[in-house]
């Protein structure tokens, strides 16, 4: 398909006309920057073939704020070697023709035909979109959109389909696929789609399998246990029977029986044993009893000889107490008599001595006697002339605070006469001689001055009188004061009993002196009688009262002052007299024990001559004899007894010892217990019997064979099935691979021709590299050597460039095989490869020159210089606008 | 003239697992049926007595409700019934026979030998040696005590017994429970009544194995008969006449397809079976999916048909021919796919018979298909 003329009006930018005319078959390079309107031609191109004219969603074409346009495009083309002209308007007036030689179509019509002829459809409503745009939209690659090559593909796929088997007959199946997938459906109802694990019916049926073959085995079981029960029946009933024939147990019994009596005679043997033995016992205890009572009989003999020994020994000791007492008699005698003369010879000593004391008391006291008589009249003296100054004393006593106050007095008086003569008025006088003036009444001769403070009268003999007043203004308070003071100063000195102050103060000196004769009479009545004269008087009583007492108490003593002279000293006296007293008191102390002992050993003496008496009348009772010789007779019966009794237990010792009662014990519990387990073993084997008849009745009730044959049927069937669904699985898996494994081998055979054209652009691009197509038709997998050696990966792992440079020749590629196949190939790049880097775009010319000789391309691009190198002029689209 | 029906192997009870339920459960009734019809033969013939020689019972464990229907199968004659326990059914110390004594379940002219011992008839002047089993296997022959077991002289001696007669039947099968050969001469026996095989067979003039009444398998020769048995006094010797009692014929097939009208001879066969019949077919060889088809059909019809049909076609291979391959319209990869599958059939392992039956379903998926399109076009 090529493109000859492009016209273009009232379509977006372009408002006026735009005309593209003598389009190359091979490629055409249009230029201009953004916004310059080459998007807006192919879209042009687009909306002629893929838009109805009578869609209402194509608003977009019309130019902005243009209410009133009409969108018109009118293509010229030729393809199959028929020229077409097509011209479309939208929107306000919707046209569509197409012309083929003298050959119109209108309307619909002709966008159906259009459709078919370049292979693609149209939408059912609305805008055309991706889905439709068939094998347009995957040759005309719009801005960006290069390297997005599986949708375009998706949507192109009948027709790439179509082109390949042209290309290489009819050899595909018409219907493997379906085929295909209907054995997919079937195999994937008994298996997983992933793990081939059975699911469903045959799933199911392997349940049901198991579950049978699991109920049979638990049948077979219990059908064992049923038959292990049966056998044992039998064999229980088996020994039962014979059990019953023998009754081992009774021989068992018998025996134990035979043992029973044989010990219960050993008992019997053992009991005499016993019997013997107490016997023996019992004898011994006689024998103890009348070995005592024997013993009994001698002592009492031997006590009375003790007895009699006793009573001797006790007088023997009477006696000799007796004479201890009465030498103690005599010497405690002696001792008082030598008592008695001491005591009286310390008694004269004593006078003598009392006698020669009051004697010298009596000189004493006589002496003490005068002393004191003479003291006392000397104290009594001085007690007068203490009298007499105290008298005297008190006759002349003033006290000094009176006199200090007569003084005191006398002081202020002269110091207010002082004062009055100081005011006074003072009158000297020079008198001729002989001349007499009498001031007041006192005359005055000579010269003399005088102080007048009263008015006075100087009466001057011969000439009158002057009255002179001492003008003083207190001179007569003073005078008053003086008064008062004279007053209170004589009424001291009168009461003082003085006639002035100097009176007083010769009383006080005479009072002094009297005061201190006073004192030396004291001290010396003091030196006489410290306590006083009572005291002395008193004193002298006493030694007088004791003189007369003393003179009275020598004069009591008369005795004998003769023979003092042999007389021991007083303490020679005492000590003899102590000497005797002890000594007396120590003869009547030991008489005092003497006495004792003896009247002891009488007691002892009567007591044992009663003890004698009565162990004598013991021995000498009557029976004892008798008695003795009883006991004496039961002995010999005793111990005759014992020895009997040892022989009898000698022999039954050495029966016990020959029947073995313990083995006789242990045969009868051996027999007893044998025979009790059988008959114990006998009586379970009953009971298991019967609880064994009875579950097996109940296990019989059951029917376990039948059941059991019943699941073996069902059991036998289900494997029937599982094998039957095996086998189908196994058969439709089979197929399944076979048929995808065929159909994928086609697959790669039918895209051979595909990959031939791809790989011829490949080769230009990256050299020896490998591309693979996949069911898809879609480039996948991509090898190749580069500078780090082999490396792979699929398509959508390459870089947004690289990418993009395969999206252009895998379309170059689909071309090549759409154009083989007689389709009309148109391709349009916009703006494309512009993430190719200078060596990539310089292989991709080479690559777009190469298709450019087989297709027609139209190229639109905003950078001119890029393809400078493409051998045909570049056409801008500024250019074209300006014409 | 003394006359009796000898009969043995009953198995009631049996199942039959390698059909399908109804087919099973009709021959698991059948059973009971040729029991009846036993009870029926001897009323109708006049016997004196039944002689049943053991495995009435098919196992030991069935249900309370199958015992009391066997019994009640015999009311059709009156007369009396005379059986041993067998190998099946042997009188252990709790069976299938002290269970039906305890139901109540025993007619009383029924008698159930259940000890070795003599039955007597004085009326009929018959004395019946019975050895039964009372083990599920002995070694021993239970027959040996028979010639020292002595019976009122004039009485017939009629033995009765359940094992296999040492050096007729092949070695291996039912060696255990062992009857020596010449028994009944040696043990004076005017008949020797014999049961466990289950086909009818003579052994020697007085002693026969009756067979069983109702066949249960398909290698039973001669099975589905019972016995009547004439004797003209006690040491005459017996005049045996054999009489069908199965309802059902066990036919056992093989084939061999190797041309294409072997089909043919296979399909006629096939159409010769009837409702009484139950028939287990082995195909080998190899045929066309035409001839798969035609063979299916037939298949699917005589099943139709007759009692129990069952086809095992596992060693059958299948070789569509160019014929094949056009009439099921099998284009591009799918013809590679059949070639392929036709080729696998020829491997040794189990791959051959999956390659089979993956053939037969993609070409069934085929003819399928275009038989719907065809009615579509």
């Amino acid at each position: 398909m090529k493109l000859t003329r492009i016209r273009i009006e009232q379509f977006r930018q372009f408002r006026q006309p735009l005309q593209i005319a003598g389009l190359d078959p091979g490629l055409n390079l249009f230029t201009g920057p953004n916004e310059a309107g080459k998007s807006t031609v192919v879209a042009a191109i687009r909306a002629a073939f893929f838009e109805r004219h009578r869609s209402g969603s194509v608003d977009d074409l019309r130019p902005w704020g243009d209410a009133s346009a009409s969108p018109t495009v009118e293509l010229d083309f030729e393809t199959g070697g028929v020229a077409y002209r097509l011209s479309k308007s939208f929107l306000v007036r919707k046209r569509c023709t197409l012309i083929s030689g003298a050959q119109q179509f209108d309307g619909a019509d002709a966008e159906d035909r259009l459709a078919d002829l370049l292979g693609f459809r149209h939408a059912g409503r609305g805008a055309s979109a991706a889905e439709h745009w068939g094998i347009p939209g995957l040759l005309w690659i719009q801005q960006g959109t290069a390297h997005d090559i599986r949708d375009p593909v998706a949507h192109a796929t009948d027709h790439l389909r179509t082109a390949l088997n042209t290309s290489l007959g009819e050899v595909a199946s018409s219907g493997g696929d379906a085929v295909t997938d209907e054995v997919e459906a079937l195999r994937n109802e008994l298996l997983t789609p992933a793990n081939a694990t059975p699911r469903g019916p045959y799933k199911d049926a392997i349940e049901t399998e198991a579950g049978l073959a699991a109920e049979i085995a638990a049948l077979d079981a219990d059908i064992a246990a049923y038959r292990n029960k049966v056998d044992r029946l039998a064999a229980l009933r088996r020994e039962h029977e014979a059990d019953d024939a023998q009754k081992p147990w009774l021989a068992l019994r018998a025996q134990e029986q035979a043992a029973r009596r044989k010990f219960d005679e050993a008992r019997a043997l053992g009991a005499r044993l016993g019997d013997a033995q107490q016997r023996a016992r019992r004898i011994d205890d006689t024998l103890a009893l009348l070995h005592s009572q024997l013993e009994r009989h001698g002592a009492e003999q031997n006590e009375v000889e003790q007895r009699r020994a006793a009573l001797t020994a006790a007088e023997d000791r009477l006696v000799a107490a007796q004479a201890t007492a009465q030498q103690w008699q005599r010497r405690s005698s002696d001792a008082a008599a030598r008592h008695d003369a001491a005591r009286q010879a310390l008694n004269r000593t004593r006078q003598r001595d009392t006698r020669a004391t009051l004697a010298r008391q009596l000189d004493e006291l006589t002496r003490r006697r005068d002393a004191a008589r003479a003291t006392l009249a000397q104290a009594d003296t001085e007690a007068g002339r203490l009298r007499s100054a105290r008298q005297q004393m008190a006759a002349t006593e003033l006290r000094s605070a009176d006199l200090a106050t007569l003084r005191a007095q006398q002081q202020d008086i002269r110091t207010l006469r002082l004062r009055q003569e100081a005011a006074a008025t003072r009158v000297r006088f020079t008198l001729d001689d002989g001349r007499v003036i009498r001031i007041g009444e006192e005359s005055l001769t000579g010269q003399g001055e005088r102080l007048l403070t009263d008015a006075t009268a100087v009466t001057l003999p011969g000439l009158g009188r002057l009255d002179i007043t001492p003008g003083g203004a207190d001179l007569a308070d003073l005078g008053r004061q003086e008064a008062a003071l004279r007053d209170r100063h004589a009424a001291l000195l009168a009461r003082l009993g003085v006639g002035s102050l100097d009176a007083a103060e010769a009383r006080l000196h005479i009072y002094m002196q009297h005061q201190a004769d006073a004192q030396t009479a004291e001290a010396a009545l003091k030196a006489r009688a410290p306590q006083g004269l009572d005291a002395l008087r008193g004193e002298l009583a006493m030694l007088e009262g004791r003189l007369a007492e003393a003179e009275q108490s020598l004069s009591r003593l008369i005795g004998e002052p003769d023979d003092d002279a042999a007389l021991p000293s007083i303490n020679e006296a005492e000590s003899q007299e102590e000497a005797a007293r002890a000594s007396a008191a120590d003869a009547a102390k030991q008489l005092a024990a003497a006495d004792i002992a003896a009247a002891n050993a009488q007691s002892a003496v009567d007591a044992a001559r009663r003890e004698l008496r009565n162990a004598q009348a013991m021995l000498d009772a009557p029976e004892r004899a008798a008695r003795l010789a009883a006991a004496q007779r039961a002995l010999n019966e005793a111990l005759a007894g014992r020895a009997a009794a040892a022989a009898d237990i000698d022999a039954l010792t050495a029966q016990c010892r020959d029947v073995r009662p313990d083995i006789l014990e242990q045969d009868i519990r051996r027999f007893g217990g044998s025979a009790e387990q059988l008959e114990r073993t006998a009586s379970l084997r009953r009971d298991e019997l019967t609880r064994l008849e009875v579950e097996l009745q109940a296990a019989g009730a059951q029917g376990l064979d039948e059941r059991r044959a019943e699941r073996a049927r069902d059991h036998a069937r289900a494997v029937r099935r599982a094998t039957e669904l095996r086998h189908r699985a196994a058969a439709l898996d089979h197929l399944l691979t076979s048929l995808k494994s065929h159909r994928s081998a086609l697959t790669r055979r039918l895209q051979a021709p595909l990959q031939k054209h791809l790989d011829r652009y490949l080769q230009l691009l990256f050299p020896h590299a490998n591309l693979d197509i996949d069911d898809q038709l879609v480039p996948g997998a991509l090898k190749r050597t580069g500078a780090a050696g082999a490396e792979g990966g699929r398509f959508e792992e390459f870089s947004f460039g690289a990418r993009e440079q395969m999206g252009v020749i895998s379309r170059l590629a689909y071309a090549d095989l759409l154009r083989e196949a007689g389709r009309p190939t148109l391709i349009i790049l916009d703006d494309a490869l512009v993430h190719s880097d200078d060596e990539r775009l310089a292989r991709m010319k080479r690559v777009l020159f190469d298709a450019a000789t087989r297709h027609q391309i139209l190229l639109f691009t905003c950078h001119p210089e890029n393809w400078r190198d493409m051998g045909v002029a570049a056409r801008s689209l500024e250019a074209l606008k300006a014409v | 003239m003394l006359k009796l029906l000898h009969t043995a192997d009953w198995q009631i009870g049996k199942l039959y697992g390698q059909f399908e339920p109804d087919d099973a459960a009709l021959l698991a009734e059948a059973r009971f049926a040729a029991v009846e019809r036993l009870a029926q033969l001897a009323s109708v013939q006049g016997v004196h007595m039944v002689l049943v020689a053991g495995d009435v019972f098919d196992a030991q464990g069935v249900a309370e409700r199958t015992i009391h229907r066997l019994f009640n199968c015999l009311r059709g004659y009156a007369g009396p019934w005379v059986m041993i326990p067998g190998n099946h059914d042997a009188a252990l110390s709790e069976s299938v026979w002290t269970r039906a004594a305890r139901l109540g379940a025993i007619p009383p002219n029924v008698m159930v030998c259940l000890a070795p011992g003599v039955v007597q008839f004085d009326a009929l002047r018959v004395a019946v040696l019975a050895a039964p089993l009372t083990q599920r296997i002995t070694h021993s022959d239970l027959t040996s005590v028979f010639a020292a077991t002595d019976t009122p002289a004039g009485f017939h001696r009629i033995g009765l017994a359940h094992g296999s007669v040492q050096g007729i039947l092949a070695d291996g099968i039912d060696s255990s429970n062992p009857i020596a050969a010449g028994r009944a001469a040696e043990a004076r026996l005017d008949y020797l009544a014999l049961g466990d095989w289950h086909g009818c067979r003579q052994v020697d003039a007085r002693t026969w194995y009756s067979g069983t009444p109702e066949t249960d398998r398909f290698r039973a020769n001669d099975s589905g008969r019972a016995l009547i048995v004439e004797i003209a006094a006690p040491g005459a010797e017996p005049v045996v006449t054999p009489v069908v009692t199965g309802q059902y014929r066990w036919f056992n097939e093989r084939a061999t397809l190797q041309v294409a009208s072997d089909i043919d001879v296979l399909l006629e066969r096939l159409a010769a079976f009837d409702r009484a019949d139950v028939v287990q077919l082995m195909l080998d060889g190899e045929t066309d999916l035409a001839g798969h088809a035609r063979l299916r059909d037939a298949l699917a019809q005589t099943q139709g048909r007759v009692r129990s049909l069952t086809a095992d076609l596992s060693a059958l291979r299948i070789a569509p021919t160019e014929d094949d391959i056009d009439a099921l319209a099998a284009d591009g990869y799918l013809g590679d796919v059949i070639d392929e599958l036709r080729t696998l059939q020829g491997s040794g392992d189990g791959e051959a018979e999956t390659a089979r039956d993956a053939l037969v379903l993609l070409a069934g998926l085929l003819r399928d298909r275009r038989g719907t399109n065809g009615a579509a076009s």
